[in-house]
């Protein structure tokens, strides 16, 4: 069974080209642009990972977050940004939210690889 | 087009046909010499049996010729007078029978002329014995015994026939042979036609083999083939896989890469301090919008054109036109918080902090950064 991926971003061109590179790649992908999309499918869908975005049209990427782990604890969560931080903030703060940051400048072939892992591990 | 096997097939099947047709038409020949051979033994027969009968009837009439002279006996006149009427018929036969033959009529023709002398006296002495003149019959009649021209018939149609039957027993060794000729013609060409059929069955049977075996070696190809086109294709939808996450990629970097330049130029657009970027020579070559709102130039005022004419340093009468910024910038060491005074574009000059930050890549100084802080 494919496993379920849900993408929070309000860029509809980065949902469009991850959530197709995924869908190849043999996951089920949800593409959403807000976290109030993004709670729905997460109650209504249970999906196994998200990739969501730090800035968001109707929430603080972090605080959406938090409030995603609350409900759905054993959800790995990746944390998709163009906001470059410091390596001390990304240890020491965004850690302590997610499973995994990422920039996005990235490559997609780095995010599928942190997807494999984090899912292999949940 | 026909193939070779099928060629020769038909070769063989017609040289079966030609030797069917010889053989046939031996046969057929055979069987009409058998038939005319037939009817000129029945022939010869024939003649020999009307030479006999005239050879009986010539002794039948002189017996009973010489007995007439001497009985008187009406019996024997007419015994020897139906002998005599015989001998005319039979040798009229013999004549018709042997007339297609030179030899043999000329033969006859000669007993005939024999046979009628003979007759003629034979009709002498019935006559004179039925005349009543029994001692001149008598006389004829003893005079007639030993006749040199009955015996000379005698020899001739016993001649005659002795050669007719060699004649039949020829034919019959040359009939025998001509069986024997047919029977081995007809044995033979059974026997090559049956070893005919025999290379064309095997000739069919090598052919069925031969194409059964390139049959299966064509399935066997084609099967490879597919084998082979389900490689390919599977090759090629992993390319084309490969290809369109390449593409996604590509797409990707590019995305992220505008999205990237896009918020940093939010952030140099978003800095409330006049920002430059200048070229290794010192010209503008970017502004953020403080500039413009501050000093009232056009962006295209401004690009490509000396920083001097927007902002200059004080204290550099020694490097006019900032040339104490142009030396910090080709030297590589920042220059902070100089005082310097804004031009706008009516002229007015306002003084300001001006602070300027090598730009480098790869160790090398591609132009500067320039922040002017108003008070």
């Amino acid at each position: 069974m494919k496993k379920h991926i849900l993408i929070l971003d309000d860029e509809a061109n980065i949902r469009d080209l991850l959530g197709q590179f995924l869908s190849n790649s043999g996951y089920q992908v949800t593409p959403v642009a807000t976290a109030s999309e993004a709670f729905k499918t997460i109650q209504n869908q249970s999906p196994d990972l998200v990739i969501s975005d730090l800035q968001l049209e109707d929430s603080d990427g972090l605080e959406m977050i938090d409030q995603l782990k609350k409900e759905s604890p054993g959800t790995p969560v990746i944390l998709l940004t163009g906001v470059l931080f410091d390596p001390e903030v990304v240890e020491n703060v965004l850690s302590k939210h997610v499973d995994s940051y990422l920039e996005k400048t990235s490559s997609l072939t780095k995010i599928r690889e942190t997807v494999e892992s984090l899912l292999a591990q949940s | 087009m026909k193939d070779k096997t099928t060629k020769r097939i038909l070769a063989f099947f017609l040289l079966i046909s030609v030797i069917l047709f010889a053989v046939a038409v031996q046969a057929a020949r055979n069987i009409k010499q058998s038939s005319d051979s037939s009817d000129w033994v029945n022939h010869t027969h024939a003649t020999i049996l009307e030479i006999d009968a005239l050879r009986t009837a010539l002794s039948v009439a002189e017996a009973s010729a010489r007995s007439y002279s001497w009985s008187n006996n009406a019996h024997d006149l007419t015994t020897s007078k139906k002998a005599l009427s015989d001998i005319g018929e039979h040798l009229s036969i013999t004549q018709a029978l042997t007339r297609y033959d030179s030899n043999k009529a000329e033969e006859v023709s000669d007993i005939e002329a024999l046979v009628n002398q003979r007759i003629s006296s034979l009709r002498n002495i019935l006559t004179t014995t039925a005349k009543g003149k029994a001692a001149a019959a008598r006389g004829l009649s003893n005079r007639d015994a030993g006749n040199e021209v009955s015996i000379d018939i005698q020899r001739r149609l016993k001649k005659l026939k002795d050669r007719e039957l060699a004649q039949l027993t020829e034919r019959d060794i040359e009939s025998y042979l001509q069986a024997q000729k047919t029977r081995w013609i007809i044995w033979a060409g059974v026997t090559l036609n049956v070893l005919l059929l025999a290379v064309v069955g095997w000739l069919i049977k090598h052919d069925i083999n031969t194409r059964r075996q390139a049959a299966a070696a064509l399935q066997a190809a084609n099967e490879q083939l597919e084998i082979r086109v389900k490689e390919r294709t599977a090759e090629l939808a992993d390319a084309n896989q490969q290809l369109s996450m390449d593409n996604l990629e590509q797409q990707w970097t590019n995305q992220t890469l505008e999205h990237q330049l896009r918020y940093n130029q939010r952030i140099v657009d978003s800095i409330s301090d006049l920002v430059f970027v200048l070229t290794k020579t010192s010209n503008i070559s970017r502004m953020n919008p403080a500039v413009l709102h501050h000093c009232g130039w056009e962006t295209t005022d401004l690009i490509n054109q000396p920083l001097a004419k927007v902002v200059e340093l004080d204290d550099d009468t020694n490097n006019p036109s900032n040339g104490s910024l142009k030396l910090a910038m080709k030297e590589g060491h920042d220059l902070r918080d100089q005082k310097a005074n804004l031009k706008n574009k009516q002229g007015h000059q306002t003084p300001v902090m001006l602070s300027m930050f090598p730009l480098r890549d790869q160790n090398k100084i591609v132009g500067g950064v320039v922040t002017i802080q108003t008070t």
